[in-house]
């Protein structure tokens, strides 16, 4: 059993197709916008246009630098996040600061130019290889920022973000280090675009999560970082805390490498594990931020768990905001379920308008107010990863 | 708290096996085969250290591995090979983690779905193809085919990946979050690695690798899969226990240990740091030319280590070096050696775990 180490979420950073910001991202989300466009990042050649969430050109930029677009978003959500918790450059230097970024993209070598004239017999110039060996995620975040704790990029796939904040949980309870910036990044490509149109589970309309008529998912691209530490230490600082990270729980299904077990079973597992280490009961929960991608299989898999473990309390999936950002997922909707803690309110599931009768329960349909010391963030993955994380209020918590 | 090795599983240019990987050792490497690269209608043989899984099928069906990719089979051998070792303990499902390390990934089936895109369009991209591409299917191929439930995991840290994945094994089981971790360290070749070589060392392509000759060029490429089911510490245990896991950037933290294991693979940039970094008159070995370069070459240290341990005497012989470090002479006694397994990488990062009785 792990000895439960209060462990406090003083920072937040965050963007993504619904803003640059967490405040941007938030004023988005409650004002129930969405803007799925055709992929403007690169051009395809499918017959259908599959929309996805990009942050426009003018909010970041797009010049092709020394970098990966990945650690690019990672680092400006981890400077964003710094600042929220209050630790400039100075300060930095005195605490040992661990990064654990969770990626998909980030973390794959596969430039199509690049390989389009290697595979023509040409010999293409190195560039876009030394610009990957260059743009391991976790390890830009720690270059970029100075900071001299360990670093790790996971590549869990779409439960990354959301393993990261466990996993950095893990390393201050062991003493690894002072504080933690934990979360997601990745980027659209043509790769995933092609891969995930490839297995027919993209939607040619904008996504609606946990619809009766749901399509498939919309993919995105973004970022979201949370600053971690140990809630005594974080006292002592003097810096505001935002939420307490509670429990963290993950399981596998061992089913397939890309549908999740029809009976969910890996997905109780991690929810189990998730409320027995924070200590609380699902009347605890003022609600969950689902995953919610729009394809049948994770839907309805997710609809049934909740409402055999969690009946009654609200859900909602963010993904018609921000389309599915694959490793940055977790991260993204790891800050977002602060936020909404921290408000009392939680957006609308956009999309959602018919209940599927396959579907024993569905998610809020209009900005809805909640109540509770706690709440759920969730995460599915290829490969049949699950992975839950538990939030708590910090006047509820201290 | 200290972490045990209950078994261990190796696949790469040396063969599979303990037997094999120390008969390497033993001889002082072992010979690359070569792979044939082809550029602007010239063809260059570049030597390389190739992994072998053909008798996965004693464990695994055929039919079961249809749609398995190289990367995943050298993973599954591997840990196939590692439960063999162990004495084939009964797991409990749910309480038996999972975590794969690897450099690159699956190079040559992401590739692979390229080609798909690129000689068909892209509505033609492989759906198999592109699954068996993401970075976690390896480690979920493990846990779909032993029926592991606990939780899983997959790292990408360049040479940092075989550290990292050791510190969160011990995490892990330290905290009992679950009884026992299989800790996959998986690399593969394919033709595209072998043209980075060839451009960044296109030159010095040697014929043999010599790690402890540190103002030479004499990497060369490897795959392969390390693979070790460990436990928390229970008293006595042949392959020893892992003390100590320690990874970051800047210089190597002082450590105690009898004898060091580097993780010098020929390349001559990351030899100085070595020389740079660990003091004259130490008794040093690099074990690399018994399966080349890799990423995660420093999980193959420790299994060399660990197996030495196991037959209770170093394996190495002594090796044509440019240092001023002692060598261990084959047949020492290692019954009570601490043995610190080293790597320096070329981004001023490092690893460091240490094996003691």
């Amino acid at each position: 059993m792990t000895t439960r180490v209060p462990v406090a979420i003083t920072g937040l950073g965050c963007l993504c197709a619904a803003g640059v910001g967490v405040d941007d991202c938030l004023d988005s989300l409650y004002r129930g916008e969405r803007r799925p466009t055709a992929p403007t990042l690169f051009s395809t050649s499918h017959p259908v246009t599959y929309p996805v969430l990009e942050i426009p050109e003018t909010d970041f930029p797009r010049e092709e630098g020394p970098l990966l677009r990945t650690s690019e978003l990672g680092l400006a959500a981890a400077r964003e996040a710094l600042a929220d918790a209050g630790l400039d450059e100075t300060s930095r230097e005195k605490v040992r600061i661990g990064v654990i970024l969770g990626t998909t993209v980030g973390s794959a070598m596969n430039n199509e130019a690049f390989y389009q004239r290697f595979r023509d017999g040409e010999r293409p110039e190195m560039t876009a290889i030394d610009r990957f060996r260059r743009s391991n995620p976790a390890a830009v975040v720690a270059r970029e920022l100075r900071l001299n704790g360990p670093t790790q990029t996971l590549v869990n796939a779409c439960s990354s973000g959301t393993d990261a904040l466990g996993i950095g949980a893990g390393w201050l309870r062991s003493g690894l280090c002072d504080v933690v910036l934990a979360g997601g990044a990745d980027e659209l490509c043509r790769t995933t675009y092609n891969g995930f149109s490839a297995l027919m589970i993209t939607n040619e309309n904008p996504c609606s999560p946990f619809d009766r008529d749901r399509q498939g998912l919309n993919l995105g691209e973004g970022a979201g970082m949370l600053v971690l530490e140990k809630a005594e230490a974080a006292k002592k600082r003097g810096v505001r805390l935002r939420a307490q990270l509670l429990g963290y729980g993950a399981a596998a299904d061992a089913y397939h490498l890309t549908a999740p077990s029809p009976d969910g079973k890996g997905l109780r597992r991690a929810l189990c594990e998730a409320m027995e280490q924070a200590g609380i009961a699902a009347s605890d929960l003022a609600f969950v931020n689902a995953h919610g991608t729009g394809t049948k299989d994770n839907d309805k898999v997710e609809s049934q768990v909740l409402h055999d473990l969690l009946p009654g309390i609200p859900f909602h999936s963010t993904k018609g905001y921000t389309g599915h950002t694959l490793g940055a997922a977790g991260g993204i909707e790891a800050v977002f379920t602060v936020a909404f803690l921290e408000r009392g309110e939680i957006p609308a599931s956009i999309g959602f308008s018919s209940q599927d009768p396959d579907l024993p329960t569905a998610p809020v349909t209009e900005n809805t107010p909640v109540a509770g010391k706690a709440a759920i963030s969730e995460s599915l993955a290829f490969g049949g990863n699950n992975a839950v994380a538990v939030f708590g209020r910090v006047e509820d918590t201290a | 708290m200290t972490i045990m090795i209950d078994g261990i599983g190796v696949v790469g240019g040396f063969g599979s096996g303990a037997k094999e990987l120390l008969a390497a050792a033993q001889a002082g490497g072992c010979a690359p085969e070569t792979a044939s690269l082809s550029a602007e209608g010239t063809s260059q043989e570049v030597p390389v250290y190739r992994a072998r899984t053909d008798h996965l099928t004693d464990f695994v069906s055929k039919r079961a591995l249809r749609r398995v990719d190289h990367l995943s089979r050298m993973a599954l051998l591997g840990a196939h090979l590692a439960l063999e070792d162990a004495g084939n303990p009964a797991l409990d499902p749910q309480r038996t983690g999972i975590i794969v390390a690897s450099g690159y990934g699956a190079t040559g089936t992401t590739f692979a779905f390229l080609d798909s895109v690129l000689g068909d369009g892209d509505a033609c991209a492989s759906p198999t193809h592109f699954s068996s591409s993401v970075h976690n299917a390896a480690a979920a191929n493990l846990s779909i085919q032993l029926k592991l439930e606990g939780p899983c995991l997959t790292l990408s840290q360049f040479e940092q990946s075989v550290f990292s994945a050791f510190s969160e094994a011990r995490i892990w089981l330290c905290e009992g979050r679950v009884d026992r971790v299989l800790v996959g360290c998986v690399d593969e070749f394919c033709p595209v690695l072998g043209y980075c070589w060839q451009r960044y060392f296109g030159s010095e392509l040697p014929e043999v690798q010599q790690p402890l000759r540190l103002n030479s060029q004499s990497a060369i490429p490897g795959e392969g899969a390390a693979i070790f089911l460990l436990s928390r510490d229970q008293g006595q245990a042949a392959y020893g226990h892992i003390a100590h896991v320690e990874y970051g950037r800047g210089i190597l933290p002082s450590f105690n240990a009898d004898l060091t294991l580097i993780g010098a693979d020929g390349h001559r940039v990351c030899g100085q740091r070595y020389r740079d970094e660990l003091a004259p008159g130490m008794w040093v070995a690099a074990a690399s030319a018994s399966y080349g370069s890799l990423p995660v070459g420093s999980a193959f240290d420790l299994a060399i280590a660990a197996f030495s341990r196991k037959t209770g005497f170093w394996s190495l012989p002594i090796q044509a070096n440019d240092t001023a470090w002692d060598q261990m002479r084959p047949g020492a006694e290692m019954a009570d050696l601490n043995v610190a397994c080293v790597k320096c990488g070329n981004d001023n990062d490092y690893g460091l775990l240490i094996l003691e009785p």
